[in-house]
This record gives structure tokens, C-alpha cells and sequence, in this order.
């Protein structure tokens, strides 16, 4: 074995340097002749007698050299490179075959490797911390409340560490979104222009609990965790570049955030990121023991835990279920239904993307099959061409395992071409697809060409070969004697290709079928009225820093003087603001009781938000019945609330809800009885595929929030307003920065970029699909055509009028597309079912859909279809017969 | 009467001659070879290259350019330490088969 790979490997080296060897070997073999002639010359021949003998008991100079060659070399490498060299020239001498072979390839090749860049960073690429897979996310679920996946309260996530048996430890969360997205903002001041940085909140175990270590100094002790303790912060690696210059020093420095000064005490490393990579510092979320012990009825903590040794995910799910029932037994007050979700932590960062991107993956394999099988197509059609050629080649004595390999060398060539440049075109794709999955993708995937995605690429360039190569080249070689005349092969070969396209129309009704439903759930979603007037209007939110607004009475008056500053400006035609933005999925909910109601008949989970009176006027919001709310409704004034029309129509059971009384809590606690004043027409609070739900709106100077979201509406220039508010702020606090600057329209586009994502990127696979196809049906259909120029020529002599040629030829075509098409919808209607999730407004079995990708994929066989029919009817019959 | 030989008993006396002459040229160890066999092996002399090649290639020689006696450039091959194992296990070998068929051809037939 050893001694094998010694040689294997001098034999290697041998093959790289080929010259060199000769002239060693050559020089040596001069040696030799010289000493036996001197040896000769010694014996007393003569000169002339002593040269003939040595070369004659040596052997022949170039024989030696040759045998030499073998010995030290690798004879099948040579041939190797002969076939190499031998399907370049082939290629070479046929390069419209070879373009549009090896630009299908690339596009195939690169738009599968790009989508598995994305699949391969969101579902694949193992996240960086010890043992990932040991990692699990754990969710309230509470059917009552209509939760499936939620945040935890304080108190039952300290319940879950202490009670449960199988997790090592369980950290918490506080300040990040769905996406992972960092949704509490800290403030760094001391330089210049307060700076808004994306922190997270965190119990002082997480670090351990994710097992990852700081670059630079350390991180957080579960004493942290608590209050008095919390002046510390860990930055992200790009944080600290960005701040510190990458100072190492850094550790034991302090920084001034939103008015607190903290220690710096570690530093991340730059792969490092929880929960995604808008992260840029951790703090602790600095509670006081009470929290954890009491704060039952709130839920915002984001919940990570890391399994034991050995425990099972089913049995950490069957292990929590009992500490949720006991704490429902416990706790009925807060805890009735309350239960728990457990997801593999990697499971849990990908959840929203995990369907789109697989039904996006199995789209594009199918556009990978599409064309193979189209490269198989141009293969076939060449092979025909080629019968003669192969049956001389195999006259002269080249066996039929010689001719198989090397077809399939110029597949594999073809496809090293199609792979490189795919690879190209994949890594040109990345920043596209990035660019417009931007809002779509979770925010802790970076898909990059790394090591993965070339060994993914060059996978498919070997696979597509064996795909597309193997049944043309089985074909081919079978090709017969010399005596065969090329059309001899033709039936056969006839019904693999219309078999071939037959898949290709398959394949491409499935991708239009389902890129139709998109298109249609992406139409439907943009008609959708928000319920507000999204033009003309400018977002953002001002934070107001509690270390210089210790009391609610301050910060509502810096909220009300920028509310009236902005109001007062020129241009602007309202302003007011609002504790959440609509389409921002974040809400604070909480139970409601309805004034007379029985004690179990109660709200679970109401929206709440705050608002100054002027809010509604900014949105552009109708008011569809009551009034809206003033300046005046403010303590000691009787508590006041305008509610939405979901609201009205579902609690009030068909009374008027103008003039009830509501109390925010259940029937069993002591009444704050708010009375409506007026109702709201419905706007869009999630998503804008998301029904909307009951929600009231209370005057800010009832129930103080803080941030606050402002609207400005304005016909001046988007900019415009921005810097003008910018001003105003800045007039109230100079250390006030407005941050998360937005447009309504953006805000309203930004909520349907996922859907406008996965449409786009899904209809133009449809699209290349459909393109190739008709490449198919036309090869095939032009190379019908041109075997049997003979006998339409025939036809057309013996008196055939050109319609029927026509409709002959057309007929031929049409035939595997209509059956391509049939098994299409037949696939794509049993699989529909799986886009569900990915659809609005559109059933998966929407008989429009499915009718118009039928008259589509119609139109473009006929397409293909008509210029090899046209060519057929223009047949001279004189011309026809003459050939051959 | 000349004899043809089998290639991997030319591999045995190519390690051998190396051996029990030291570092010499493919023509000194051809010569070396076809004296000793007293000229009953009459080599095709290029065919001791062969061997040298599948030699190297195993590291059982080594080769080298040098200068021999009359100052004259020539290829030396050496006897590398894993050749002498080669050679030591082979000759054992070769001498336990030598003297099985040495023994099978001194049967006399049964009559």
C-alpha cells in the first residue's frame, strides 16, 4: 500500500515535469554508450565495430525513452489529456452548441449555487457557539391568548431555571425583534453627536449559557444580573473597532450611555453574534430580584437555555410541560393555559425564513434539472450528428467504453466551464440577493461564498455531467457500424427527446404555477388599504433617556413640546406621535374588562397604545364615529379612549360602543373605569397580510410612554421634514437624536418586501424555466424538421397544402408539451399544499393560476413551435429530394 | 546459452549488485551482472533502466549525479536503508523457493 503510493506519487511528479525527465534520462543513456565504447574500443575493436555493439546491446535510444515515459509516468493521465484536447477541438469546432451549452450551465449552476449561499447561512451554517445543537429557545404558548410562539414573563422565567431537570442553565433576553433585530436603543453621548446604538438586555449567564468567550477581558456574573450591578457593558468585536479603534486597552474604560456611565468589561469576537449581527453591545437588564420574582403579568423576556449531557429535546419539552403545569397550578391568576414551546435554538433564529427559502431551493433545483435535461436535449440533437463520426472512430478500433468516456469528458468540461462561470455569477448574485432580501432574511445570516457554497458549486458541475451526459453518451456509443446510415438511430432517439422536453415542460408548469400564486398573493397584498394615508408622511421615534427624565410629568412635557414644535412649523400640515408605529410588530398588550360584564367575561390581551391628540390627523386616519381626542382629555379629567372598529364590532356585540366604560384589567381587580369616546377605522398593526386586531388608543397624558413614535405629515420634500424635525428635537434636548427615520410609504413597502422578495426571486426562476423550455421544444421540433426535409418535400410535391405541413409539424411539437403540461399541474396541485404559508388571498388551488400557466406554457410551445413549422412549409420539393 | 530472466529477479540482482558493489552507474551494474553470471545472462541492457526507475520509485535506491574515475559524469545509484530490507526479505525468499524447486526437479519420476 505504501510502497503503492511512493510510486503513484514520483509518477505524479514525473507528469509535471516531462522535459526535464527526458533529459536526464538521456544524458544518462549517453553515459552508458560512451563507457561501453570505451570498454570496446579496450577489447580492440574497432572504433566503428565497438559503437554498433553498444548500441545494439543497449536497445533502441527512443524505445527506452519511451518505455521510460510509461514507467515513470502515468499512461492514463495521457490519455486523459488526450480526450481533454480531443473535446476542446470538438467543442471549438461547434461553438453555438458550446455557448449555449455552458451559459445554461452557468445559469443553472449559479442561480442554485446563490440560493444555497442564503439556505446554507440561514439554515445550514452552524451558529458560533459551544455545541450549538445543545442550544433550545423556549416560548409561551397560551391558547387563550392566542400565542403560539411568545416572549416570558420575568417571574415564569426564573420559575422555568429554578424548577427544571434538564437544562444546564437558562439565560433571558430583553430588546430584540422577530428578525433579531436590536429593538432597544441606548444613546452613547460625550462626543459630538449623541450616536444610537443597537443593545440587548441579558441576564449575567447568557455568555455561559451560549458558551462563548470574550476576545478581550470577560463577561458577565450572575450577580450583574441584578440591580446596582448593571453598570457594565461587553462590546460586539465591530463596536469596539468602530469606537476604540480596536484598542486594546479598552477593557476597565468607561462610556456614557442614554446619560449612565458604564464600564467597559469585554469584548466579543468579531464571529460572535446574539441574536443577530444588528447587535452591537450587551448589557445586563439590571433588575431587582423583586422582578423575577413577581412580574408575572408582562411578557418580554426572549428565553435561551442549554441542555444536559445526554437530555433529549423531547425530554427537555416533556420535563418543562410539567414545570408549566405546576405553575399553572401555582399561578391561575396569570398562568391558566400557559404552556411552553421549546425550539432548537437554530430552528427558532430561522423560523419565519425556513419556508420560503426551502420552497425558493426546490425552485431552483428544478431550474438545475431544467437544464440538464436541455443540455441533454443539445447533446442528443448533436449525437445524431455525430453517428457517423463515432461508427469511424469505432471502425478504427476505439472500444465502446473509450467513446463513452469521451463524451462524457466533453460534458464534464462543458460543465467545469457552466461551474466556473456560475460560480462567478452566484458571487455577483450574493449582493443582489442580500440587497433585496435585506428586510426578508433573518438579520444573523451573512451569506457569503465561503468554502461550502465552491464545494456546493463544484458538486453541481460533476452532478450536471452525469445528469445530462450519461444517456447521450449511452446513446451514442451504441451507435452502430458504418454501414448505418444517421437517420437509422432516429425513432429511438426521437422519443428519448420528446420524453426529455416532456420533463422540462413539467418542471417549468410547476415553477409558473407556483410563481402565479406569488404573483397574485404579492397583488393582492399591495392592494391592501393600510387604513392610513401612506403618502407624504415622515416617521421616527425619540427616546427619552430616564437618567435626565426621572418623573413622568418631565417626560411628557418634553414629549408635548416637540409634538407642538413640529405642529408650528411651516409646511407641515399635522404631527403627533404614538407609542408604536403601525406595521412595526411590537405592541403592548394587556387584559380588559367590559363595564357590566360576569367576572370569567373579560378581554385577554387588548393592544394598548398612547397617543397625542393630534396622531390620527397626521396618519390620515377616519374618524367613523364619536370624537377625536383634545388637548383637554388629560388628568383630572375623566379617562378617555378612542377604539378601532375590530374593537367596537367584537366586544360591544352589536351595541354602540360610544359611551361604554372599559377597565384595563379583569372584572376581579379594582375597576379604573376609561370611557370611549370615539372609534377608529381599522389600520394595519402587524403585517399587512395579518387581520387586524381590537385595539385602543389612549391620550398620552393618561398613561405616559416612552419612546415615542411621531408622524409628520407634510408636502415638503421627505428630507426636508427630516431635518426640520431633526431641529426641533435637537431645540428641546441637544442630546435627543431621532432615530429609526422612516417614510409611511417605506414603512407600508417594507411590510411586503418579503413577499415582493420571494415572488421576485421565484418568477424569474418561472421565467428562465419557460426560456429554456422553449429552447427545448424548438430544438427538438427543428431537428424533426430538418430529418424529414426529404418527406415533407414529398408532402409537399405530392400535393399537401402547406396548412397541413403546418399543422403536421406544430402537432409533432405540441405533443410532449401537452402532456409535459398535464403532469406539471397534476404535481403542482398535489404539492400545493406547501406554499400555503407563503400565499395571501390566493387559494394554493386558484383555477385562475393554473388556467393561465396552461395557456402560458400553450403560447410559448406554440412560439417555439412555429419557426421550425415555417421553415417546414417553406420546403423547396425539388431541393428536399436532391439532398443526399 | 543466453537466458532470458524475469523482471522481479532483475530488481533482486539490480538491489543485490548495489548492495555488494556500493554507489555505481546502470552501466557498471549491467556489466557487474552479466560478469558475474559469467555471461550466461545476456542482458538486453535496456531493460536494467527499467528496473531502476521501479527502483526509485519504491525508494529502495537512490540516484545521484557524480563524477566517476576517469573525472567523468555519471548517475549513481545507491542501496537506500529500505532496499536492504527489500533485499534481505527477498533473498530469503528467493533462496526458500530455489530450494523447493530444486528439490521438486531432483524427483525422480515413479516408474
Amino acid at each position: 500500500m505504501w510502497n503503492g503510493l511512493l510510486a503513484l506519487a514520483s509518477r505524479m511528479r514525473a507528469v509535471f515535469t516531462p522535459r526535464a525527465l527526458d533529459a536526464d534520462f538521456e544524458r544518462e543513456l549517453r553515459d552508458h554508450l560512451e563507457r561501453a565504447i570505451d570498454d570496446n574500443l579496450r577489447r580492440g575493436m574497432t572504433l566503428e565495430t565497438a559503437a554498433r555493439e553498444a548500441r545494439l546491446r543497449l536497445g533502441g535510444i527512443a524505445q527506452l525513452q519511451e518505455a521510460n515515459r510509461d514507467q515513470r509516468g502515468l499512461p492514463q493521465v495521457d490519455t486523459i489529456m488526450q480526450d481533454l484536447r480531443y473535446a476542446f477541438r470538438n467543442l471549438r469546432k461547434n461553438p453555438a452548441f458550446s455557448i449555449v451549452a455552458v451559459l445554461t450551465l452557468a445559469i443553472g449552476i449559479g442561480a442554485t449555487t446563490s440560493m444555497f449561499s442564503v439556505l446554507h447561512a440561514v439554515l445550514l451554517r452552524p451558529l458560533p457557539y459551544a455545541q450549538p445543537d445543545r442550544l433550545v429557545e423556549i416560548f409561551e404558548v397560551n391558547p387563550l391568548k392566542r400565542w403560539t410562539r411568545n416572549v416570558a414573563s420575568a417571574a415564569n422565567y426564573a420559575d422555568w431555571r429554578r424548577m427544571n431537570t434538564v437544562f444546564t442553565d437558562v439565560a433571558a433576553t430583553n430588546g430584540s425583534g422577530d428578525k433579531g433585530e436590536g429593538t432597544f436603543d441606548v444613546f452613547l453621548t460625550g462626543n459630538g453627536e449623541p450616536q444610537r446604538l443597537k443593545a440587548l438586555q441579558t441576564t449575567g449567564n447568557l455568555f455561559q449559557v451560549l458558551g462563548a468567550g470574550p476576545m478581550l477581558g470577560r463577561t458577565f456574573t450572575d450577580e450583574e444580573t441584578y440591580d446596582g450591578h448593571q453598570r457594565v457593558v461587553i462590546l460586539s468585536y465591530q463596536l469596539w473597532r468602530a469606537l476604540f479603534a480596536g484598542d486594546p486597552a479598552v477593557v476597565g474604560r468607561s462610556v456614557t450611555l442614554s446619560g449612565r456611565t458604564f464600564n467597559v468589561v469585554g469584548v466579543m469576537p468579531p464571529s460572535f453574534f446574539y441574536p443577530s449581527r444588528d447587535i452591537q453591545l450587551w448589557m445586563p437588564v439590571g433588575y431587582k430580584p423583586d422582578v423575577f420574582a413577581k412580574a408575572r403579568r408582562a411578557h418580554w423576556l426572549r428565553v435561551v437555555a442549554r441542555l444536559k449531557p445526554g437530555v433529549s429535546l423531547d425530554r427537555a419539552k416533556a420535563d418543562m410541560t410539567a414545570v408549566a403545569a405546576q405553575l399553572e397550578k401555582t399561578y391561575p391568576d396569570t398562568n391558566t393555559q400557559m404552556g411552553v414551546r421549546l425550539e432548537g435554538l437554530h430552528d427558532a433564529f430561522a423560523f419565519d425564513a425556513r419556508p420560503a427559502l426551502l420552497v425558493l431551493f426546490a425552485a431552483v433545483g428544478s431550474v438545475f434539472l431544467i437544464v440538464c435535461v436541455n443540455v441533454a436535449n443539445l447533446q442528443l440533437g448533436r449525437a445524431a450528428g455525430r453517428t457517423r463520426e463515432m461508427a469511424i472512430r469505432r471502425a478504427l478500433g476505439a472500444g465502446r467504453g473509450r467513446l463513452i468516456r469521451q463524451l462524457v469528458t466533453e460534458g464534464v468540461v462543458l460543465s467545469a466551464f457552466g461551474g466556473a462561470i456560475g460560480l462567478l455569477l452566484a458571487a455577483i448574485a450574493k449582493r443582489i440577493l442580500v440587497a433585496l432580501a435585506a428586510t426578508s432574511l433573518p438579520l444573523f445570516a451573512d451569506p457569503t461564498v465561503d468554502r461550502a457554497v465552491v464545494l456546493f458549486a463544484v458538486g453541481l458541475s460533476l452532478l450536471a455531467p452525469i445528469l445530462f451526459g450519461l444517456a447521450p453518451a449511452l446513446m451514442s456509443a451504441r451507435a452502430g457500424t458504418l454501414g448505418e446510415r444517421s437517420e437509422s438511430t432516429g425513432a429511438g432517439q426521437a422519443a428519448i427527446r420528446n420524453a426529455l422536453v416532456m420533463c422540462e415542460v413539467a418542471l417549468a408548469v410547476i415553477l409558473v404555477v407556483a410563481a402565479g400564486l406569488l404573483v397574485r398573493s404579492l397583488v393582492l397584498l399591495q392592494r391592501v388599504d393600510p387604513g392610513f394615508d401612506a403618502a407624504h408622511a415622515v416617521a421616527f421615534q425619540v427616546q427619552l433617556p430616564p437618567a435626565r427624565y426621572p418623573d413622568d410629568a418631565k417626560m411628557l412635557a418634553a414629549f408635548e413640546t416637540i409634538d407642538r414644535r413640529l405642529r408650528e412649523q411651516t409646511g407641515v400640515d399635522a404631527a403627533g406621535g404614538a407609542s408604536t408605529l403601525a406595521l412595526n410588530g411590537f405592541t403592548w398588550t394587556g387584559d380588559a374588562t367590559v363595564e357590566g360584564r360576569g367576572p370569567t367575561d373579560y378581554e385577554r390581551e387588548l393592544r394598548h397604545q398612547s397617543t397625542t391628540p393630534n396622531y390620527f390627523r397626521a396618519l390620515d386616519a377616519r374618524l367613523v364615529r364619536g370624537r377625536w381626542l383634545t388637548e383637554a382629555d388629560r388628568p383630572p379629567r375623566p379617562a378617555v379612549t378612542l377604539v378601532n372598529e375590530t374593537l367596537a364590532k367584537r366586544y360591544f356585540r352589536g351595541e354602540d360602543a360610544i359611551g361604554k366604560r372599559i377597565s384595563f384589567g379583569r372584572p376581579t381587580d379594582k375597576p379604573a373605569w376609561v370611557t370611549i369616546v370615539g372609534i377608529v377605522q381599522d389600520f394595519k398593526q402587524d403585517g399587512m397580510d395579518d387581520p387586524v386586531q381590537p385595539e385602543v388608543y389612549v391620550p398620552l397624558a393618561q398613561e405616559l410612554q416612552n419612546p415615542l413614535t411621531f408622524v409628520v405629515r407634510s408636502r415638503l420634500q421627505a428630507d426636508a421634514v427630516v431635518s426640520l424635525a431633526r431641529a426641533q428635537v435637537r431645540a428641546v434636548d441637544k442630546d435627543l437624536v431621532p432615530t429609526d427615520v422612516t417614510t409611511l410609504d417605506a414603512v407600508v413597502r417594507k411590510a411586503v418586501d418579503g413577499q415582493r422578495f420571494r415572488t421576485w426571486l421565484l418568477g424569474s426562476f418561472a421565467g428562465i424555466a419557460l426560456l429554456l423550455a422553449a429552447l427545448g421544444i424548438y430544438g427538438v421540433l427543428a431537428y424533426f424538421v430538418a430529418q424529414r426535409v426529404r418527406e415533407l418535400g414529398i408532402r409537399l410535391a405530392l400535393g399537401a397544402s402547406p396548412a397541413r405541413v403546418w399543422r403536421m409539424v406544430v402537432g409533432q411539437g405540441m405533443r410532449p408539451v401537452l402532456w409535459g403540461s398535464l403532469a406539471g399541474l397534476a404535481v403542482a396541485y398535489a404539492a400545493a399544499d406547501l406554499m400555503k404559508s407563503l400565499l395571501f388571498g390566493v387559494a394554493p388551488l386558484d383555477p385562475a393560476t393554473y388556467a393561465m400557466t396552461a395557456g402560458a406554457l400553450a403560447l410559448v410551445g406554440a412560439i417555439a413551435c412555429a419557426v421550425p413549422a415555417s421553415r417546414a412549409v417553406r420546403v423547396d420539393p425539388l431541393v428536399a429530394l436532391r439532398q443526399d | 546459452m543466453p537466458q532470458d530472466i524475469l523482471q522481479g529477479t532483475l530488481d533482486l540482482m539490480v538491489l543485490q549488485t548495489l548492495e555488494a558493489m556500493g554507489p555505481l552507474h546502470g552501466y557498471g551494474i549491467a556489466r557487474r551482472i552479466e560478469q558475474v553470471s559469467e555471461d550466461v545472462l545476456q542482458l538486453n541492457q535496456g531493460t536494467i533502466y527499467a528496473s531502476l526507475v521501479r527502483l526509485q520509485q519504491r525508494r529502495w535506491i537512490s540516484a545521484n549525479w557524480g563524477v566517476s574515475d576517469n573525472n567523468r559524469r555519471a548517475k549513481f545509484y545507491t542501496i537506500t536503508k529500505a532496499g536492504r530490507k527489500q533485499l534481505a526479505a527477498q533473498t530469503d525468499s528467493w533462496e526458500r523457493l530455489a530450494g523447493v524447486i530444486g528439490r521438486l526437479l531432483k524427483l525422480s519420476p515413479e516408474r
